[in-house]
């Protein structure tokens, strides 16, 4: 028997298995926010979601997230018991969702190992009123509203007998309900209580905390424990706590001698509480009772829907199922544990690279075939490793999503917007880290549809669109990156205004007119910092910070974004973000002494080029003309200042790079390869540079500098 | 319970450490002087290896180095006091510190001795006079061994000083993006 109740492992269980829970419910709350009411599937689901919550924060004693889940779930249980049909349904989904961010805000403090002390009352209290107002609201008045579900007084009292030893025998049946899950750990709960008081204990099944089939055999059979201990029924009554797990308990006293017999229920001193028995059937035991009828040793004292019931097809059900093979198939890890993995994989990577292109391989006449076929093999290994703690680390972007949809949500009520918000491809896998960055920038972006984007209802109804406004969120996977787009129906960018903004920022050259300005280089320009064209700041939006910290986070990742806009019509911000942060594909070149290495992707040919192709400005740039195409030129040594790096074009090669549209020519000493690149990144002592993001290590040991083409570009 | 009465051996460990290493100093040649860094800074010593430059900045960060796989900045010591550069020799060395979990590499001509300066025997550096005030700032102390004096340096304002806010500020915002 386990004597230590160590919580550590289960809270994180705990706190894993409710954040999928709470994320379940928000989507199912969500997905039917603007239907009338819940239907019957979803008031179960939410009602099921708040008990198992309930349950769970009431064994690792969360006392105010047992609270509030618990009044939630009364709500939905008079929801689904009554039906009533005039719930205001939004204020009923803003009650979920109320709970919903307050027990994440408390799992967080859990998380954080901050005290869980987040005030319950005041949502309790809410909720209560609400509860009430529906019921007083109920269609049929003198219904009675239906028994509260849990924490109900016993029906029937038994007082027991005083003592006249000091130390007293019981033995304790305890039942049940049959969805609860991990009944072991609920009714080691109850050991580890009655340990307290007790003087001898007992219990069958007997191996409750290492043996998972003791669940079953619980919920089968019942808990039975014999106790001997100073105290009174009353108080072990207290003790186990009758509640939203344990349907019934039965205690009887017992002789010493009965005890020493073992696990052998009789019938005598029966105290039964009951809760969900109905009266008939609590009469009926009684009657049983009284007729000296001696129980069976396996008592089948449960009302009937315990031992027939089948399980209801739903959800939640098919979600305990999924539990049990998640079991074998799937373990959590800690993402230190997987980080470290990455990085030594990385470090293989690496080490790969020096042994194959080790210097002492160059000896002229050696005979290296058998070298090389196990050298293809390791490298076909170490790419497959690769892969696979790549695979490991994407993530679905459905959480994201979700997110948003709720952010959707928010502000449209709160700004008395209605918003259908559509989500394509959610289920879209990026890699985790990416994740983490890109939710703050989404989450601006989509805030900004919704709060200038799509107008208002008036506005919407005078320019003939439909009153309710659509902002679709979308995901894709094309050419080793990720496009999410933000897309709205609402008014687009306002091109004159950004215009005379910009000018009277004096961000434009005065000698240009606008119409030489491009749209995609106009609507750039609200990525700058201070450039809000919103006349209204609001609550969300409108101080014109926000556009450049999203440009910000999403460049930090290797991301760009583009904006296109119809006035009138509309606007889509597409993110362009890098499938992956930690290994790329890139091409090793030399320039002076410095190695540097540029990605694959954005490498459109390597050219050499003649003199004669060149084309020189009086003030100093260069432009090359290939193929009828005018490029401009960017010598890699002279823009970053580097000694002995090739002057001639001829000698040097050219490589075309093409970010965004933009095409720009870059001369280089020489090619050195591809590789596979691990990006480390420069350490922040050094600060920043512009054009580069990075830096690896190669073969020989020696440090490449990764070039960020979208930098050299501009 | 084992894990915590580990964490207190390891701290109970780390202070006598602390203990055995305070008032000892690295000591190292830079032009005609010897400066000395306190030894806890100080996480290990390597031969020169050669050095990644880094265009834009400025001329003391001489660039990045591979430390075991790790990728640490190097600045050169000299450059930083403003003397003019060296060539570098086999007696370059460079110096590991750690400074408030930031590790950086000092490229120094020569390294001397690791000494023991008792706290009464180091002096505030003076504050007026011919002395040299570039140096001053970093220098915190001047510490007497024998018939030398060592000048002490604050590594955090070796690393970090006001010509560096530019730079510093970058990286600042750079771990707020993070």
């Amino acid at each position: 028997m386990a004597e230590e109740f160590s919580t550590d492992g289960m809270l994180d269980i705990y706190l894993f298995e409710n954040e999928q829970l709470l994320e379940q419910l928000q989507e199912r709350v969500l997905e039917q926010k603007d239907a009338d009411c819940f239907d019957e599937d979803s008031i179960n689901e939410i009602f099921r979601t708040m008990h198992t919550i309930k349950g769970s924060s009431g064994i690792m004693m969360f006392d105010n997230i047992t609270a509030v889940s618990h009044k939630l779930e009364d709500v939905f249980y008079y929801l689904r018991e009554s039906h009533p049909d005039n719930v205001p349904h939004l204020q009923l989904v803003e009650h979920v969702l109320e709970v919903e961010d307050f027990i994440s805000g408390e799992m967080d403090k859990i998380r954080n190992g901050e005290p869980v002390d987040g005030d319950a009352s005041s949502i309790v209290a809410d909720l209560d009123k609400f509860l009430n107002q529906i019921k007083s609201g109920g269609q049929k008045a003198g219904e009675e509203a239906p028994p509260e579900n849990i924490h109900e007084e016993p029906k029937q009292f038994y007082i027991a007998p005083v003592a006249t030893s000091d130390s007293r025998f019981y033995k304790i049946y305890i039942t049940f309900y049959p969805e609860t899950e991990m009944a072991n750990v609920h009714a080691y709960k109850v050991v580890y209580a009655l340990k307290e008081i007790a003087e001898d204990l007992l219990y069958s099944p007997e191996d409750i905390i290492a043996d998972e089939n003791s669940a079953d055999t619980i919920i089968k059979e019942g808990f039975r424990i014999l106790l001997q201990a100073q105290c009174t029924e009353e108080q072990i009554r207290e003790i186990i706590g009758v509640g939203y797990d344990i349907k019934a308990v039965d205690v009887y006293e017992c002789k010493a001698e009965e005890f020493l017999q073992g696990f052998d229920f009789g019938d005598q001193d029966e105290v039964k509480i009951d809760l969900n028995s109905s009266v008939e059937e609590i009469e009926n035991k009684a009657e049983a009772a009284e007729g000296k009828e001696a129980e069976p040793a396996k008592p089948k004292i449960t009302p009937g829907d315990f031992v027939i019931k089948s399980k209801e097809p739903g959800k939640a059900k098919t979600l305990a199922k999924d539990k049990k093979t998640d079991k074998a198939s799937y373990i959590s890890v800690n993402v230190k544990k997987m980080d470290q993995l990455m990085e030594l994989i990385g470090e293989l990577v690496i080490s790969e690279s020096v042994v194959l292109q080790s210097p002492d391989l160059n000896v002229p006449g050696l005979s290296l075939d058998n070298f090389h076929k196990a050298a293809a093999q390791l490298s076909k290994v170490s790419t497959d490793l690769q892969d696979v703690i790549m695979s490991m680390r994407m993530v679905p972007l459905t959480n994201t999503f979700q997110k948003m949809n709720r952010i959707v949500f928010d502000v449209s009520r709160k700004l008395g917007k209605d918003i259908e918000f559509v989500m394509v491809g959610e289920h879209t896998e990026v890699d985790k880290n990416i994740i983490e960055h890109i939710s703050d920038p989404l989450m601006h972006i989509v805030r900004n549809s919704v709060d200038h984007g799509i107008e208002s209802k008036e506005e919407r109804l005078e320019s003939g669109k439909p009153e309710k406004g659509k902002v679709t969120l979308s995901a894709k996977t094309e050419a080793g990156k990720v496009w999410i787009s933000v897309e709205d129906d609402g008014k687009g960018l306002d091109r004159e205004k950004i215009l005379a903004k910009a000018r009277r920022q004096g961000l434009l050259d005065d000698n240009k007119p606008d119409s030489a300005y491009s749209d995609r280089e106009v609507y750039q320009f609200i990525t700058l910092p201070g450039f809000s064209t919103n006349e209204q700041v609001t609550e969300y939006s409108g101080r014109g910070v926000g556009m450049d910290v999203v440009i910000q986070n999403i460049q930090a990742i290797g991301g760009t974004l583009e904006i296109e806009s119809t006035a009138g019509l509309g606007s889509t911000m597409s993110l362009k973000i890098p499938l992956t942060l930690a290994i790329i594909d890139g091409i090793v070149m030399e320039t002076g002494n410095s190695s540097f290495v540029m990605e694959t992707g954005v490498i459109k040919e390597f050219i050499r080029v003649r003199e004669e192709m060149m084309i020189h400005e009086p003030n100093g740039d260069e432009y090359i003309m290939i193929r009828g195409e005018a490029y401009p030129v960017l010598r890699l040594g002279k823009w970053y200042g580097l000694e002995e790096y090739e002057e001639s074009v001829e000698k040097g090669i050219m490589l075309i790079i093409e970010v965004e549209d933009k095409k720009v020519c870059l001369l280089v000493d020489k090619l050195i390869g591809e590789r596979e690149i691990v990006v480390k990144p420069i350490p922040p002592y050094i600060g920043k540079v512009k054009g580069l993001s990075g830096c690896t290590q190669l073969g020989d040991g020696s440090i490449a500098l990764i070039l960020d083409a979208t930098g050299l570009v501009e | 319970m084992g894990e915590t009465s580990d964490l207190k051996k390891r701290d109970q460990a780390a202070s006598s450490e602390q203990d055995a290493q305070k008032g000892k100093y690295m000591t190292f040649k830079s032009g005609n002087e010897f400066f000395g860094l306190e030894i806890q800074y100080v996480n290990e010593i390597i031969k020169f290896q050669s050095v990644t430059a880094i265009p834009e900045t400025e001329d003391y960060i001489k660039g990045l180095i591979n430390l075991r796989g790790k990728v640490i900045p190097v600045i050169d010591v000299r450059l930083r006091f403003k003397q003019p550069p060296l060539e570098y020799n086999d007696r370059t060395c460079i110096i590991v510190i750690n400074v408030k979990s930031m590790i950086v590499g000092l490229i120094v001509e020569k390294i001397a001795e690791v000494v023991e300066i008792k706290d009464e025997n180091i002096l505030p550096p003076p504050t007026f006079g011919r002395a040299d005030k570039v140096q001053n700032k970093y220098v915190y102390g001047i510490g007497k061994v024998g018939d030398t004096v060592k000048l002490l340096l604050d590594p955090d304002k070796l690393l970090n000083d006001e010509d560096l806010s530019v730079v510093e500020s970058a990286a600042d915002m750079m771990i707020d993006e993070d």
